[in-house]
């Protein structure tokens, strides 16, 4: 018996010795958490998010690590399962911050996520860039919460002027979901820029559905009986592909418009002919792209096998934002709380940043001034880059 | 013949010496378990960092290593290790010491009113938990959460357990008591663009809270008529499908109201729900919930889940009975529900739907119907494993699923089932004879 325990507490004890001396020789690393949807509704999200950080990180890899004041450190990233919803966001974002002690956090990329997490970002004084969360109220009077997109309302304003400018309309639909937040918001935004445009009334049709609703016929019969010359539909890429199928077959022939969350690679898939032709706004246009933004779809379609949607190119541009201002902030003191503090500071002061989704600057709140794209599905289902809208 | 023959010598070898092993400890009482609880996490907070240090990992793993594990397999000596220095013995050999002390006091407050001893061991369970938790604020967090888990799953067992309805109406309930207690505080005490500027000066906000908390609950009471009166005449599958249709109304009617932020959430609550509070309140739950079913009205829900129309002939008054029940189980559910709002400080009808449904059932059928302990049981393991499982993504969603069927085929009524919870009883020294029985 007595022999037993002496042998099971020598086992015990090896990789006790062997472990200390690795943990004294283990170099200083720099954390950045990911707190990305990679289970639940949207898991396409995550995987963007991931298979894009994944590639960021392997860059800095190759180069032996992230060079801040003439001096490399390795970093890791710490990736967050958020299960797309908004108490697991909050609780991966607060296990980030106190346990795992990240520097900065990219992510969640919804609003309805983005949201609390970032109060939480904001109540431990850690920075936090989202994506891909174009809901004002993400960043609102919080100076740690930073987002790497355009708001709602300036995308509002974006189709509003495109459709205005470009075919001289002056009645429009809408159709969208009133129970997710992002849709709702966005309807909203559109209808108040575009009565601006054309006057009070100038929406002639303004229906809204629920989540998981797959029969759009009432709704879209209303639309086509209006007088209404195009329709807005800022939904996600599955109802999209629903609602553009369903319009066509009760005889609607003119042309529908859409927002960056019809910017997946799905869509064409699930819909197929359907939406060739119609134009939505977005961050970038993977088709036709040039310089930076084309070596980086190439890179991530020959890495993964398929074209990266905004979600990756945005998370990218986020995590190289995030290596800007870590550079920037000039040292890594190794008090975590000064190093969150210069980073932030660092970060609002950001210039000129030139990411793959366009130009960024920071004027010291967390929202960039950066400048729209509007996108046309072309006769091959590809999203090609059509006219870009600046601020 | 000989192999055969070694096969159950071997085991019974192995019974005996587990027996042997556990022996001493069928005497302690739950104070010793609470001392060496409280050793255990004294340690953690005194070596742990650097303990963990040693063992290479690089803060004290939050959940016991789970976490930790499942990223980085190569740390499972060291996790196993941490586990074994800092729980698991102090533990054992803290109960064991203290064993006789610990009955000595538990023998001496059995001759003074109970509620002394009540109060002793939840004081000292509270500092366990608080000793635990302040380690770091993730853990602070889950276990908030949990507490706040343990509630929602007691009050729905009052339903789907006690009275054997089965209701689908509880995040309606807790939406109800969750925003209704987040408008009140909101209110009173925060300057916001809808609602204005605070009405009432900040400091009083702490003392004000347990009253919006509560009408939350009257709130979420009133509401779960809407259940319960149909509920007189219906049972079974088309009582689910009515209280299905509420938790529905209940979330359009959120995403509806404009003022309150509909489907964006509102938000901006302040931050009233700290762990004693939580933990007051998941004390007070157990407390009165225990009480309510082990009355003769606990009773008669279960002569109208057995057999209502001998429950009416036998003079239960089975219309009362089911309206105090859903009115009682709502309130809890909507005093949960203003906790919930006030530990995230922000609420979204999206977090009341049916995923949140699929929860709250899962937990209290994992746990045990019918039974007190079982929810604690169900509503602590559920968040626990849920939340150490989470690094898997999309196998966690695997695991538990298969978990949940595994407890259904082997305990169909959940792990701990149709057992009295007697605090009394629990409470008393263990090292005399039972003599009352």
């Amino acid at each position: 018996m007595r022999k037993c325990i002496v042998l099971l507490a020598l086992v015990l004890i090896l990789p006790l010795t062997a472990l200390s001396a690795a943990g004294k020789a283990e170099v200083k690393v720099i954390k950045i958490g990911i707190n990305a949807p990679l289970t639940g509704s949207i898991p396409k999200v995550g995987e963007g998010t991931k298979d894009s950080a994944e590639m960021w990180l392997s860059d800095i890899d190759k180069a032996g690590g992230l060079e801040v004041g003439g001096k490399k450190y390795k970093v890791k990233l710490v990736i967050e399962d958020n299960e797309s919803k908004a108490a697991s966001a909050v609780k991966a974002n607060t296990k980030m911050i106190t346990q795992d002690k990240v520097l900065i956090i990219i992510g969640p990329q919804s609003s309805k996520q983005a949201v609390p997490a970032g109060e939480v970002a904001n109540n431990y004084k850690t920075p936090m860039i989202s994506p891909w969360s174009t809901n004002p109220k993400t960043t609102l009077n919080r100076p740690w919460v930073f987002r790497a997109c355009f708001l709602d309302p300036f995308q509002g304003r974006v189709i509003a002027n495109f459709v205005t400018n470009q075919f001289h309309y002056t009645k429009a639909a809408v159709l969208y979901d009133i129970a997710s937040d992002y849709p709702k918001g966005l309807a909203e935004y559109f209808k108040k820029a575009w009565e601006k445009l054309h006057g009070p009334g100038s929406v002639v049709a303004y229906e809204s559905f629920t989540t998981g609703d797959k029969d759009f016929s009432a709704q879209l019969t209303a639309i086509i009986h209006s007088d209404a010359q195009f329709l807005f539909t800022p939904q996600y890429y599955n109802e999209v592909a629903l609602i553009v199928k369903q319009a066509h077959q009760l005889g609607w022939n003119k042309v529908i418009t859409g927002s960056d969350s019809w910017g997946s690679a799905e869509l064409v898939k699930l819909a197929g002919k359907d939406v060739y032709g119609d134009f939505f706004s977005t961050h970038y246009a993977a088709a036709g792209a040039k310089g930076a933004t084309k070596v980086f779809i190439d890179r991530y379609k020959a890495e993964y096998g398929y074209v990266p949607d905004d979600v990756a190119a945005l998370t990218w541009d986020a995590l190289n934002l995030a290596k800007t201002a870590i550079q920037n902030a000039g040292k890594l003191t190794g008090n975590i709380d000064t190093d969150r503090k210069n980073v932030r500071d660092a970060l609002a002061t950001i210039k000129n940043f030139k990411g793959i989704t366009g130009e960024m600057t920071f004027t010291g709140n967390g929202d960039p001034i950066k400048s729209a794209v509007i996108v046309r599905i072309n006769d091959k289902g590809q999203f090609t880059f059509f006219k870009q809208v600046k601020p | 013949m000989k192999a055969t023959g070694s096969l159950p010598a071997g085991r019974s070898k192995f019974k005996i010496y587990r027996d042997k092993l556990l022996a001493p400890y069928i005497q302690v009482p739950v104070l010793g378990w609470l001392a060496g609880l409280l050793i255990s996490t004294l340690l953690e907070t005194f070596i742990g960092p650097y303990l963990a240090m040693v063992l290479g990992m690089s803060d004290v793993p939050a959940l016991f290593g789970f976490t930790v594990v499942l990223k980085q397999p190569v740390l499972i000596p060291g996790v196993i290790i941490y586990l074994l220095i800092i729980y698991v013995l102090p533990i054992a050999i803290g109960a064991r010491l203290t064993k006789s002390l610990a009955n000595y006091i538990a023998g001496k407050l059995q001759q003074y009113p109970f509620w002394i001893s009540a109060v002793i061991h939840i004081v000292l369970l509270y500092v366990v938990i608080n000793t635990w938790a302040v380690m770091n604020d993730y853990r602070v967090l889950l276990a908030k959460l949990i507490m706040i888990a343990v509630i929602v799953t007691l009050s729905l067992n009052v339903i789907n357990g006690y009275m054997g309805e089965f209701s689908c109406s509880h995040p309606g309930f807790i939406a109800l008591g969750a925003y209704t207690a987040s408008i009140i505080t909101v209110l009173f005490f925060v300057n916001d663009s809808v609602l204005g500027a605070a009405l009432l000066p900040p400091v009083l906000a702490p003392f004000l809270f347990p009253v919006a908390l509560i009408l939350g609950g009257l709130m979420a009471s009133l509401f779960s008529l809407l259940v319960a009166v149909p509920a007189f005449n219906t049972r079974g599958d088309y009582l689910a499908i009515i209280s299905l249709a509420f938790t529905f109304i209940i979330k359009s009617l959120l995403e509806n109201l404009q003022i309150f932020g509909g489907a964006r959430g509102f938000m901006n609550q302040p931050n009233l729900a700290t762990l004693p509070v939580v933990f007051l309140w998941t004390v007070l739950a157990v407390w009165i919930i225990n009480n309510f079913v082990r009355s003769t009205l606990g009773k008669a829900l279960n002569a109208v889940r057995d057999n209502e129309t001998a429950a009416n002939a036998m003079t239960v008054d089975t219309k009362k009975t089911k309206m105090t029940a859903f009115m009682f189980a709502a309130f809890w559910a909507g005093i949960a529900g203003g906790l919930f709002a006030h530990v995230m400080r922000y609420v979204n009808p999206g977090s009341f739907g049916i995923k949140k449904l699929a929860e709250v059932l899962a937990m209290v059928y994992f746990g045990g119907l019918n039974s007190v302990i079982g929810s604690i049981v169900g509503a602590v393991g559920f968040n626990l494993l849920s939340e150490m499982l989470r690094p898997l993504e999309i196998f966690k969603w695997i695991i538990i699923p298969l978990l949940l069927i595994l407890v259904m085929i082997f305990r169909p009524t959940g792990l701990i089932a149709f057992k009295d919870f007697d605090p009394k009883k629990l409470l008393r020294a263990k090292n005399k004879k039972e003599e009352d029985k």
